[in-house]
């Protein structure tokens, strides 16, 4: 009772300080949503800008939402230790000591997240399905197991974005952002992307839903793109990237830092057709994609192609459980695993995407 | 099966396990007089990865075999021997998975030379040398020279899991350090301890059938006070009784040449309450409150001999831990009586101690008839629970005595009289 109270004053208020900034709400759907899974604001003040200055706009403005001890809260000094704590589990799983840090959608208003959300697209990618675009749909898919099974640990509310250090054009600073089966994490030092990893995505449920107005299929594309990689290899060149060991998760996960094969495995791309080869970078650009500056990354890894290996376990389609498939590079890592669900019944992805070099932006 | 093991298991090695679908699996270990005992406990589906198809029945040949060849342990170039007890599957609960089904395995490890007990590479890769994303993290549940008895006393040895860079499997080097006979020893002295400090029944029995030893008997009704030497030389008297009582079946009881069946032990450890509760409202036995304690102290003991039966020990280990145990049992025990009794002697001259006696009586009645009920029906009821709850607050009683006593002292009322 108390509570629906509280949720109707934090609308009404917000409404109304929305009205007073003036900045337009984008087309907001209310159907299936929550106060905490808002549309993000058209932040006017920050149109013009570009780059490295819009990121610092946005921050600002999101900012100057919040009260001082928010702000507090939210962007503390850089710190690779806080960086390091990251998830797929739901906060209320993570162990104490890994605990995401800054601020939860649950502990702000509607436009305070309107404002942290224009952030977060401003930085991420800009493509359909992929980027700012896959993290909405991430959140409508843990709303959407909030409503269906999950418990209150489910939902928006329980998302967090953090600041570690102060963005701004010199200096480092990493914006933080991830909740259950999300880790976005942007390092910038002295104006540019030096880390876009490490990455989480994983959903559930894994199958196109409704939500918020909208029908959702985040990872699909990932999924399809792997499973076009596999199938596009001869039978012989399956067999070399076959492995033998079953993987019911990801190898390398939260806090396993670090610690990657000192020998790939699988086939390497260099015996690769040039259209196989396509797959393959179409496969990573799904997750380098996810990114605004994705270009200087795509020519990293499209430059490593030939010493980059691909290997799977299980079958190609990628849709069964202990299904497996890893892209191993000089720098680029990504795996991506099919595992049962855990609140709705069916099989659901976990994938990560790391940077053997510039994970945490090197530091 | 799950307990607090666990917990520290996450609290520890939460990054290790929070990441899985599924949690790692656990190991026990018990060093036992010449073998390792051992329980493996493991998420059904996941041994379901690692053998390619569903499980079915787990009490066949294959399993045996499967067990036997992933569950290894090896010292100074020589394998031992491990052999399979028994398999089980049970239904447990995780934070992260909510329910689902484990494996238990039960195993026997024996080395060639038994001196090398403690000391041993532990090649342990159940699932994980299929499953690489698996791990198993490995305790010692018991081991009787280091003091670790349950797996609260302990810490894990280690993580068995693919390390990822070389692509291999490292075993556990087990190292268990010698230990002593003197911690062996001393961590069944404080079990004892524990025991009486945590065992409300025989703590009611011994405190119901003191309350009236510091009374004369007249006319069949207690009366007077007995005059405080007289008093103190029947109680040193009564509590002998019942250590001489208990030591006998403990002994007997835990060198496992007679095994006492729990269920009628711990009904009859209820009714000692009721009697002794019985005889506090009015003496039934005066005079032979000696035989009563030496024989009810002969069934508490087969409670007692409970204990050590399941720790599985050598002799001497076993001798050592009678002693220990028991010495533990007679030092709480002292210490209860040294600071109760004086209350009851300073209480028990005045008339109100009347009240306090008949009101313990009451009380240590009703609860022995709720424990009768309870181990009878094998179900808790209202009463049974509400004694569990308020039995941490036996400082709070002894206090509340205290206050009694104080009061009845300065007030010099006289004697009670029935």
């Amino acid at each position: 009772m108390i509570r629906s109270k509280l949720i109707l004053a934090v609308v009404l208020l917000s409404g109304l300080l929305g009205s007073c900034k003036k900045d337009k709400s984008a087309n907001s759907n209310t159907t299936g949503s929550t106060t905490y899974n808002p549309d993000p604001v058209e932040v006017t003040g920050c149109a013009i800008q570009t780059g490295i200055s819009k990121v610092v706009c946005l921050s600002d403005a999101f900012k100057a939402t919040l009260t001082s001890s928010q702000v507090a809260t939210l962007q503390t000094a850089y710190s690779s230790a806080n960086a390091k704590k990251w998830s797929n589990l739901p906060q209320a799983l993570v162990q104490s000591s890994n605990k995401r840090v800054g601020l939860n959608f649950g502990s702000m208003t509607t436009t305070q997240i309107q404002y942290a959300k224009a952030l977060i697209k401003a930085v991420a990618g800009a493509g359909a399905d992929e980027g700012w675009d896959e993290q909405q749909q991430l959140l409508n898919a843990d709303e959407y197991l909030g409503a269906n099974g999950g418990s209150s640990e489910y939902g928006a509310a329980n998302y967090y974005i953090a600041l570690l250090g102060t963005p701004a054009t010199t200096g480092t600073f990493e914006i933080m952002f991830g909740g259950h089966h999300d880790a976005f994490a942007n390092t910038y030092k002295d104006g540019v992307l030096v880390g876009a990893t490490p990455s989480f995505r994983g959903v559930e449920p894994f199958g196109t839903f409704t939500w918020n107005s909208k029908s959702n299929q985040p990872l699909q594309a990932e999924q399809a793109a792997f499973s076009a990689m596999l199938n596009g290899l001869t039978t012989a060149q399956l067999a070399t990237a076959k492995l033998n060991a079953t993987f019911s998760d990801i190898l390398v996960g939260p806090q396993k830092d670090a610690a990657f094969p000192s020998t790939p495995s699988g086939i390497a791309c260099s015996s690769l057709s040039a259209s196989q080869k396509a797959l393959v970078m179409a496969a990573i650009a799904t997750y380098v994609g996810d990114v605004a500056d994705a270009a200087p990354i795509t020519a990293k890894y499209s430059n490593e192609l030939d010493n980059t290996y691909i290997s799977y376990s299980g079958t190609t389609g990628l849709v069964t459980q202990n299904d497996y498939v890893r892209i191993d590079g000089p720098s680029v890592w990504i795996e991506y695993n099919c595992q049962h669900g855990v609140i709705l019944s069916g099989n659901h992805p976990h994938s990560v995407w790391r940077d053997k070099k510039t994970d945490y932006g090197s530091n | 099966m799950r307990n607090y093991c666990f917990l520290i298991a996450f609290l520890l090695f939460a990054g290790d396990l929070a990441a899985h679908p599924m949690p790692g699996s656990v190991v026990k270990l018990s060093v036992l007089n010449r073998e390792i005992r051992g329980v493996a406990f493991m998420p059904k589906i996941e041994l379901e990865n690692a053998i390619g198809r569903p499980v079915g029945n787990l009490n066949t040949p294959f399993f045996t075999r499967y067990f036997t060849s992933h569950i290894r342990a090896i010292s100074g170039g020589k394998p031992w021997k491990t052999t399979i007890d028994k398999i089980l599957v049970a239904t447990t609960q995780d934070s992260t998975v909510g329910s689902y089904d484990e494996v238990e395995v039960h195993f026997l490890m024996m080395p060639p030379d038994s001196d090398n007990l403690r000391n041993f590479t532990f090649d342990y890769d159940v699932i994980i040398h299929q499953v690489v994303t698996h791990s198993a993290i490995v305790f010692v549940e018991q081991d009787w020279k280091n003091g670790v008895r349950d797996d609260l006393t302990t810490r894990p040895l280690g993580v068995i899991k693919l390390d990822v860079p070389t692509g291999k499997i490292f075993p556990l080097e087990v190292r268990l350090g010698e230990g002593s006979s003197w911690k062996g020893f001393m961590s069944m002295v404080s079990l004892g301890m524990e025991h009486i400090r945590e065992g409300t029944d025989h703590l009611l029995f011994l405190l119901t059938l003191l309350l009236p030893a510091t009374l004369l008997v007249k006319r069949k009704r207690w009366a007077g006070f007995w005059g405080v030497s007289h008093s103190l030389r029947h109680i040193v008297k009564i509590v002998t009784a019942f250590t001489i009582g208990h030591s006998i079946t403990l002994i007997i009881g835990s060198t496992g040449i007679v095994h006492f069946p729990v269920k009628p032990i711990e009904i009859l450890i209820a009714v000692s309450i009721l009697v002794s509760a019985a005889h506090a409202f009015r003496p039934l036995f005066p005079g032979k409150e000696l035989f009563i304690a030496a024989g009810f102290g002969l069934i508490h003991g087969m409670a007692f001999a409970e204990s050590l039966v399941s720790l599985d020990l050598d002799a001497g280990s076993l001798a050592l831990s009678i002693l220990g145990f028991n010495l533990g049992i007679e030092l709480m025990q002292l210490l209860i009586i040294v600071i109760t009794i004086p209350w009851l002697i300073i209480l028990s001259r005045n008339r109100t101690y009347k009240e306090v006696r008949v009101g313990g009586a009451i009380f240590a009645g009703i609860a022995a008839v709720a424990w009768i009920i309870e181990r009878v029906s094998g179900s808790p009821n209202s009463i049974s629970s509400a004694l569990q709850a308020i039995s941490g607050s036996a400082y709070g009683l002894l206090f509340f005595l205290a206050i009694l006593a104080l009061l009845s002292y300065f007030k010099k009322n006289s004697p009670e009289a029935d």
